[in-house]
């Protein structure tokens, strides 16, 4: 009789919780909340959630609410791995994120076995899209793409002789390597090809290696805390060689770090923010945000997962549904120049963005970024 | 030739941190036999503090550069040593009698209490200090362009090394602080107060690692809530590197640690330069296991 009464209790609380469920369509969103890039993912955090409340405002998808329900990878593997399994046992439709190409590689496998859509919105890394996984999309551009513009770059700057500086993480020494092949291809002397500990404060032992390698033009793979400190070191070292930067320095704290006059010619590139864009759908966000923060998105990777959830909200809307056969067979082949906050979006059967979409960004002398045209 | 110096200079510089560091763990183990994890995180609190009181109070403006930071220096660090002393009566002092292991698990978790606070408090972002407060200038040694903060700091470390040095050998409080590195039972039994050095250990200790933060902070301008974890290894390295317990050697290990990681860069490989340095500590550790300076048993603090 206990026994009976328990099970009734039991299904009770079932029916109850997945009548609950049903009421709310649940997107996930992975992103570093703690650890070293935990100011990239609470970006991410303020972007999906903006985007959320105005979706919800505006009556949610298929007459449901939308519920952004967050994992914290910590940028780390292990972590995040945790976390996806977490998010997969909590019926969430799809999921955006993560960061780092190592912790989101981690996390594939999970939600492809579990058939979710990932977006994944900061890793560059080739190989994530060449599994030929089912469900994994993402909104940035591959390491390939900016190795391409990278190597373009060093050219119209004349560099005959190449300094290539990496952390030896996998996004930094992938896009590295990618861009010593090209260069190779090309004939243009790599004259350093090294790593640098990210996390340290002091890199001049770098910097004196570097200077005696005596190249024309430094390109650092890195983040933008260690690309401040570099900029700010060579200047205290009265060393006048131009830096050039990946995408992962789009980040206003980059001038803070190096202060103006270090950061001053300093170039990097990076997809477009908002503000450089001309389209409406960039220029309504960008007031939306404005208003909701009291400031302008910090970083690219933010926004980057911003479109991510425009896509899947788009592609749920679309197919009235939230099978993730019929969502990710919208976005391969129906979804065509979505207006994104960074551009066109489309993707090609791998999963990855399609068009050209990096740009060349110029420090100016006031410390704001401008796109060089 | 220049090279050589250069490298040298530039391993001098970031020896002399992980030497003041290093002091902080080698009083902290010296008395209480115990490696204090959150040490690191006290420096990275000593760098947020000296980021704080220097953008509200505007000492520099009020007071001049050198007497703002000395003001500056004095607050940081007696700061963090009261953080230093309420760590030691929360965390440490109830489990002073239980095994070892507790405490480096209590340590441990003050480490990851202490990191996340300062998270919350501050946000995840890199933050950074007022630009330009240290004079940029540059002194020729030798025709070698140095930096004259570089000089700044690495004396800052040996003077006050030397001093505590002088404190422990030479006062009578120093003398009660060795006897309870030796033997705490029987320092009790002479009538020592033991849980007042102790006390007085965990204000020293903590000031020295403060002091460290605002020196890296004043110096390279960007503090990051992380921080500690980086400097805290090699502090803890280079502690061991000269004999933990011992401060001269604390000192020893830390310069000698930078100088390694500076030339190990410059002549075998940059990217192996973190793995260089642990491997001359374990190449250390194996020919002389009490580390190099670590043998004088009765100087231990």
């Amino acid at each position: 009789m206990k026994r009976a009464m328990g099970l009734a209790l039991a299904l009770c609380l079932l029916s109850f919780g997945s009548a609950r469920a049903a009421d709310t369509i649940k997107i996930g969103l992975l992103a570093p909340m703690t650890g070293s890039w935990a100011s990239e993912g609470q970006e991410m955090k303020k972007n999906v959630e903006l985007l959320a409340s105005e979706l919800n405002a505006k009556g949610g998808l298929l007459g449901k609410q939308v519920e952004v329900i967050i994992g914290d990878d910590g940028g780390d593997p292990r972590t995040a791995s945790l976390a996806a399994q977490r998010l997969s046992t909590q019926g969430v439709v799809a999921v955006i994120g993560t960061y780092g190409s190592a912790v989101t590689e981690a996390t594939q496998n999970i939600f492809d076995e579990a058939s979710i859509i990932q977006v994944a919105n900061g890793s560059t890394s080739v190989r994530l899209t060449e599994k030929g996984l089912k469900y994994f999309f993402r909104t940035c551009p591959r390491d390939d793409e900016q190795g391409r513009v990278a190597a373009a770059t060093l050219e119209a700057m004349k560099a005959a002789k190449v300094a290539l500086l990496h952390d030896n993480s996998a996004y930094s020494k992938g896009l590295a390597d990618e861009i010593r092949g090209i260069l190779k291809a090309k004939k243009i002397n790599v004259v350093f090809f090294d790593a640098l500990t990210p996390k340290e404060q002091d890199y001049s032992t770098i910097l004196t290696q570097l200077k005696a390698a005596g190249p024309d033009v430094v390109f650092f793979t890195g983040y933008y805390p260690e690309a401040g400190l570099l900029l700010k070191q060579k200047k205290r070292m009265g060393w006048n060689v131009p830096f050039l930067g990946g995408d992962a320095i789009n980040n206003p704290d980059l001038v803070k770090i190096a202060g103006k006059d270090a950061a001053e010619g300093f170039q990097f590139l990076s997809p477009p923010v908002p503000k450089d864009l001309d389209t409406p759908e960039a220029k309504a966000y960008l007031a939306s945000y404005t208003k909701k923060y009291n400031e302008t998105p910090g970083s690219i990777y933010g926004v980057l997962a911003g479109d991510g959830f425009r896509v899947v909200a788009k592609a749920i809307a679309e197919t009235k549904s939230t099978d993730a056969d019929k969502l990710r067979e919208y976005l391969t082949t129906r979804l065509k120049d979505f207006p994104g906050l960074t551009g066109k979006i489309s993707f090609n059967a791998k999963g990855d963005r399609l068009g050209e979409l990096y740009r060349v960004y110029k420090v100016e002398k006031t410390g704001d970024f401008a796109l060089r045209k | 030739m220049e090279h050589f110096f250069q490298q040298l200079t530039n391993g001098l510089a970031v020896g002399g941190i992980y030497a003041l560091i290093a002091l902080g763990y080698t009083m902290v183990y010296g008395v209480m036999k115990l490696i204090n994890f959150a040490h690191g995180d006290l420096f990275t609190y000593g760098a947020y503090l000296g980021m704080t009181l220097l953008t509200s109070f505007f000492l520099q403006d009020r007071l001049g550069m050198v007497a703002g930071l000395v003001i500056l220096a004095v607050m940081v660090m007696g700061l963090v040593a009261l953080i230093g002393a309420v760590l030691e009566r929360a965390v440490y002092r109830p489990l002073r009698e239980s095994p070892r292991l507790s405490a480096v698990v209590s340590a441990l978790g003050a480490s990851i209490f202490l990191q996340n606070a300062l998270m919350l408090l501050y946000g995840a972002r890199v933050h950074v200090y007022p630009e330009d407060l240290l004079p940029q200038a540059t002194v020729n040694v030798l025709g070698l362009e140095v930096p004259l903060m570089r000089i700044v700091v690495v004396l800052a470390s040996v003077v006050m090394m030397a001093v505590l040095y002088l404190f422990v050998q030479k006062t009578k409080i120093g003398t009660a602080i060795r006897a309870a590195a030796i033997d705490q039972g029987a320092a009790r039994l002479m009538g020592i107060d033991v849980n007042r050095v102790i006390l007085l250990v965990f204000l020293i200790g903590p000031a020295l690692g403060g002091a460290a933060g605002l020196l890296v902070g004043l110096y390279y301008g960007q503090v990051s809530f992380t921080m500690g974890w980086l400097y805290g290894m090699k502090a803890f390295t280079a502690a061991i590197l000269g004999g933990i317990g011992n401060i001269p050697g604390a000192m020893v290990g830390g310069l000698l640690l930078g100088v390694i990681e500076a030339l190990g860069a410059a002549y075998l490989s940059l990217a192996w330069k973190d793995a260089l340095s642990f491997l001359v500590l374990i190449f250390i550790l194996i020919v002389r296991p009490t580390g190099l300076l670590g043998e004088r048993v009765a100087d231990k603090v």
